[in-house]
């Protein structure tokens, strides 16, 4: 029954990886690296697969990307990498994040153990949530030798990782292990604790050189028509449960609609359909020429068999019919289905952290709080809300903070 | 990363790694070379420096390269002599990259028409302090037939210009041989006898690649015309890998160190080279094709092979693999070993089914219902030609059994290997 749920396509073999990977150019100053936010270097790690040194096309992307084996699956390369890449020339681009994945399925088979902790330099951070910004920051910080703690207040770590992003695009086994990875490096993590609740920032920074947090848009938005309703339930709770269960809730409708057109829709409606709900209509604010789901996305919606009606506005909801109201047209549409589902956004909830949030991230660029000791990561600093920003972010935070308790550079 | 000593002594020189460049176009210049060290090359075989009275005078174009499907590149053929640039200039660098590169290795190549030469340029390399000399004695282009290959197939001028350059120079040297001969074997020991240290092969094979046809002329066209000339590249790496082994197996030459030359372009071809004897490892065609950044992989997978097969040296590995080849006479031939098909893996193609009707022995029968191949054991020959054309590596080693009358074990048998398209 949830075996479409459960299985990802597909991946490489050693002969067509290599047929994808001679079908790069191997450009000089290669494009594809300069556009990938967490400097993965797939202009590399082509190359070594090229030349058969698997291994060393697993080294580069470790030790740029802690989430390597994540970002390969998830990424929107068609935004990053992808869109730089010269091959679009000749026919379309290389299919980096395909190759990725086989770089890195490859490093997991031969159990290769390709980060390393630096030496102890007796100093402490505390990272506050376990999302991919927080785990990165932690792998940096480690390599550079510092003690690292890390407070998540779920009872699994990994943030959207393990509590969104559906398994058929994201096995829980694959995040399970990058996360084993940096706990085996000496990530210390701290389950079901949340802070400003049951620990307070003041102890963190009393007992830690420097405080990141990290805590995403960890909560759902909801518009005021549809609160208390018992048909509606928000995306993120929705993919949370199905995940947690591997697929087996009881409570499955014959009909849904959802509401957004962000790829957390996207995921919402195809989860649905690999979970046999026969009618899935997706409703969307933006028209199909201003979307914002990625193309990867949409198209793996609509080839499930999902309904989109693009241009609509929820108007009204009575029960479980729900009015939209066109956008561009005086025209309304009523529908009705057994469960409603709202993705129309996540929002941050940094109670009692003394940080100022404004439209989801801090209202100034960079990492730096008012308090010396405190830094942000991750969605809530600015740049883009995605795994591979999540990664640069933490990347850059553990420069920062490196730079300034041990006043080096660091620049890779 | 992974970090490994990949460092080797060859001819009583060390070289941090065992990848030079060799002497061609890609190291031409003190530019080239230096960015090539920048990049992490362990040494230069600089472009060949001739006599002063040796005009060098090239074609253009100089270039042609065989495909073969998709691939491009797969051998390369050159119309090209030796270095273009001034002897004043070439010494001048020479000295220069010994300055400014103290830990990386700089190699003369020299070629010289007659003893005078030869003694002179020895002279002249070791003035400007290049570490070691090789001899060119194998360029199969040369518009004198006073030099190159047409010297390098003759024992007695080999073993007289060898001494020549000795009585110049006391630095290490190697003779660089042509495989454009039967046996390298007498123009080896005659270079050896004449003073060399050891041998650098190969230089590239006497080609024509390909005809335009309807200009009736090979290529590359140099004004209508064409020549004879100089394969290079992947395609030649089994003629390289096949003079390496017999040297190193001839009487007399065991143990001869060996710089390795012939379509180096990976990891696993610079291993091959290693495990048959190579020492010192050197590249062009790659290096044209793709640049000097292709040695961060073979240095870094070469490091992950020692890691794999337990070795901190690679002196560990030199010439490791040369007691199994044997002369086919002395071949096991008293079993066969038949195909195994997987039928998951098969995806119906019907290749194993056209290749061993046509090019072996209608041994594999075709159901074309379910699209699936069976073997027939009764006219399987064991040849495996349907495993290296299957597109999935659904075809694999399986059952062994003796020859009739034939005595011995034949689960014994050691016929695995992984391909290296499939592992
Ligand atoms: C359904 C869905 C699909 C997505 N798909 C993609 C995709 O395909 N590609 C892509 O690149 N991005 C995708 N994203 C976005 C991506 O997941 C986020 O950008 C990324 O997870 C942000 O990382 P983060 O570490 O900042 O935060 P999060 O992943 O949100 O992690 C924050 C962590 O902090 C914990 N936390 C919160 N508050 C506290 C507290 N007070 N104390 C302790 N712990 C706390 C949370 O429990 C959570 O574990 C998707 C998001 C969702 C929701
Ligand atoms: C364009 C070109 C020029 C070359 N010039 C020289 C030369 O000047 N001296 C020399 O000893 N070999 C010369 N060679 C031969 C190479 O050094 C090398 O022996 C041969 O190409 C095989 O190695 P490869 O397959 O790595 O190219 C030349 C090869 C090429 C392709
Ligand atoms: S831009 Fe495309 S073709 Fe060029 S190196 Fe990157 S992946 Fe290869
Ligand atoms: S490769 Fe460079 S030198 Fe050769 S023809 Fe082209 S531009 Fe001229
Ligand atoms: S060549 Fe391989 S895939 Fe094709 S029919 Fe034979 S066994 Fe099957």
């Amino acid at each position: 029954m949830t075996k479409n749920y459960e299985t990802e396509a597909p991946g490489y073999t050693m002969t067509t990886v290599m047929e994808e990977a001679a079908r790069c150019l191997l450009c000089h100053d290669a494009p594809c690296s300069q556009m990938c936010p967490a400097h993965t270097d797939p202009g590399k790690f082509i190359r070594s697969v090229r030349f058969r040194n698997l291994k060393g096309a697993a080294e580069t992307v470790r030790e740029n990307n802690a989430m390597g084996a994540i970002c390969a699956r998830v990424c929107p390369t068609e935004k990053y990498c992808e869109l730089a890449c010269s091959r679009t020339g000749i026919d379309k681009p290389i299919d980096i994040g395909g190759i990725q994945r086989f770089v890195t399925d490859f490093e997991q088979q031969s159990e290769m153990d390709i980060l390393k902790k630096g030496e102890a330099n007796g100093k402490s951070i505390a990272i506050v949530g376990s999302g991919p910004a927080g785990l990165q920051t932690a792998t940096t910080m480690l390599e550079r030798g510092y003690a690292v703690d890390i407070y998540e207040k779920s009872e699994k770590a990994g943030g959207y990782l393990t509590y969104g992003i559906p398994e058929y695009r994201l096995p829980a086994d694959i995040v399970d292990y990058e996360i084993k990875r940096i706990i085996n490096l000496g990530a210390k993590i701290h389950y079901n604790v949340t802070i400003g609740k049951d620990m307070m920032m003041d102890e963190l920074k009393a007992n830690n050189d420097a405080v990141i947090v990290a805590v995403g848009a960890s909560e759902a938005k909801v518009l005021p028509m549809f609160e208390g309703n018992q048909y509606v339930e928000s995306a993120v709770d929705f993919l949370a449960r199905v995940k947690e269960a591997n697929g087996n809730i009881k409570d499955l409708p014959t009909s849904a609609i959802v509401i957004g057109g962000g790829d957390v829709a996207m995921d919402v409606a195809t989860t649905l359909k690999r979970l046999n709900v026969e009618h899935v209509t997706d409703v969307t604010y933006e028209q199909f020429d201003e979307f914002r789901a990625s193309k990867k996305e949409l198209e793996g919606t609509q080839r499930v068999g999902v309904t989109i009606v693009d241009g609509y506005v929820p108007d009204s909801i009575e029960g479980n019919a729900v009015t939209f109201k066109a956008r561009n047209m005086d025209s309304k549409l009523t529908i009705k289905a057994e469960k409603v589902i709202l993705a129309i956004g996540q929002q941050v909830n940094a109670d009692n952290l003394g940080i100022n949030i404004e439209h989801g991230v801090v209202p100034y660029a960079g990492y730096k709080t008012d308090d010396p000791k405190v830094f942000v990561t991750g969605d809530i600093a600015q740049g883009d809300q995605t795994v591979v920003w999540a990664v640069r972010k933490g990347k850059e935070v553990a420069d920062l903070i490196d730079s300034e308790l041990m006043g080096v550079q660091n620049n890779d | 990363m992974i970090k490994k000593d990949l460092s080797v002594d060859f001819l009583g020189v060390h070289f941090e790694n065992p990848f030079l460049l060799s002497s061609s176009p890609v190291d031409n210049c003190y530019e080239m070379c230096a960015k090539a060290f920048d990049e992490g090359w362990g040494g230069v075989v600089f472009k060949t420096i001739g006599p002063k009275h040796f005009v060098v005078d090239e074609v253009s174009p100089r270039f042609d390269e065989l495909t073969k499907e998709g691939t491009p590149f797969v051998g390369f053929k050159n119309m090209e002599q030796i270095a273009e640039h001034s002897l004043e200039e070439n010494l001048h660098d020479l000295k220069q990259l010994k300055e400014n590169y103290p830990n990386k290795i700089v190699i003369a190549s020299i070629m010289g028409t007659n003893e005078q030469d030869w003694e002179e340029l020895a002279q002249l390399v070791t003035e400007a302090k290049a570490d070691m000399i090789e001899m060119n004695l194998s360029c199969p282009q040369m518009t004198s037939h006073e030099m190159g290959s047409d010297v390098g197939t003759n024992p007695e001028l080999v073993k007289k210009y060898c001494a020549a350059v000795k009585r110049g120079s006391d630095l290490p040297m190697m003779a660089k041989m042509t495989p454009n001969i039967t046996d390298m074997i007498p123009a080896a020991k005659a270079s050896l006898a004449g003073g060399a240290e050891g041998i650098a092969t190969i230089n590239t094979v006497k080609s024509i690649s390909n005809i335009d046809l309807d200009k009736r002329v090979a290529l590359p066209i140099v004004n209508g015309k064409s020549s004879i000339s100089g394969f290079s590249g992947k395609a030649v790496k089994p003629i390289a890998l096949r003079f390496i082994q017999q040297l190193r197996v001839a009487a007399g030459l065991e143990q001869l160190p060996i710089s390795g030359i012939g379509g180096i372009e990976t990891w696993q071809d610079a291993a091959e080279f290693i495990l048959l004897g190579a020492t010192t490892l050197q590249v062009t065609t790659s290096v044209m094709q793709y640049g000097y950044r292709i040695v961060e992989d073979m240095k870094n997978g070469l490091m992950h092979y020692m890691e794999d097969q337990g070795v901190d040296h690679l002196s560990e590995l030199i010439g490791s693999a040369n007691k199994n080849i044997v002369p086919a006479e002395d071949l096991d031939r008293d079993y066969k070993v038949y195909p195994k098909i997987d039928w998951d893996k098969c995806i119906g193609c019907g290749r194993c089914y056209v290749s061993c009707f046509d090019g072996a022995h209608q041994a594999i029968t075709w159901d074309p219902k379910t699209r699936r191949p069976s073997v027939d054991t009764s006219k399987c020959v064991g040849c495996h030609l349907c495993n290296l054309v299957c597109p999935v590596g659904a075809i694999t080693t399986g059952e062994k059994v003796m020859k009739p009358g034939r005595k011995g074990n034949a689960e014994d048998k050691q016929v695995e290997s992984v391909r290296l398209t499939h592992f």
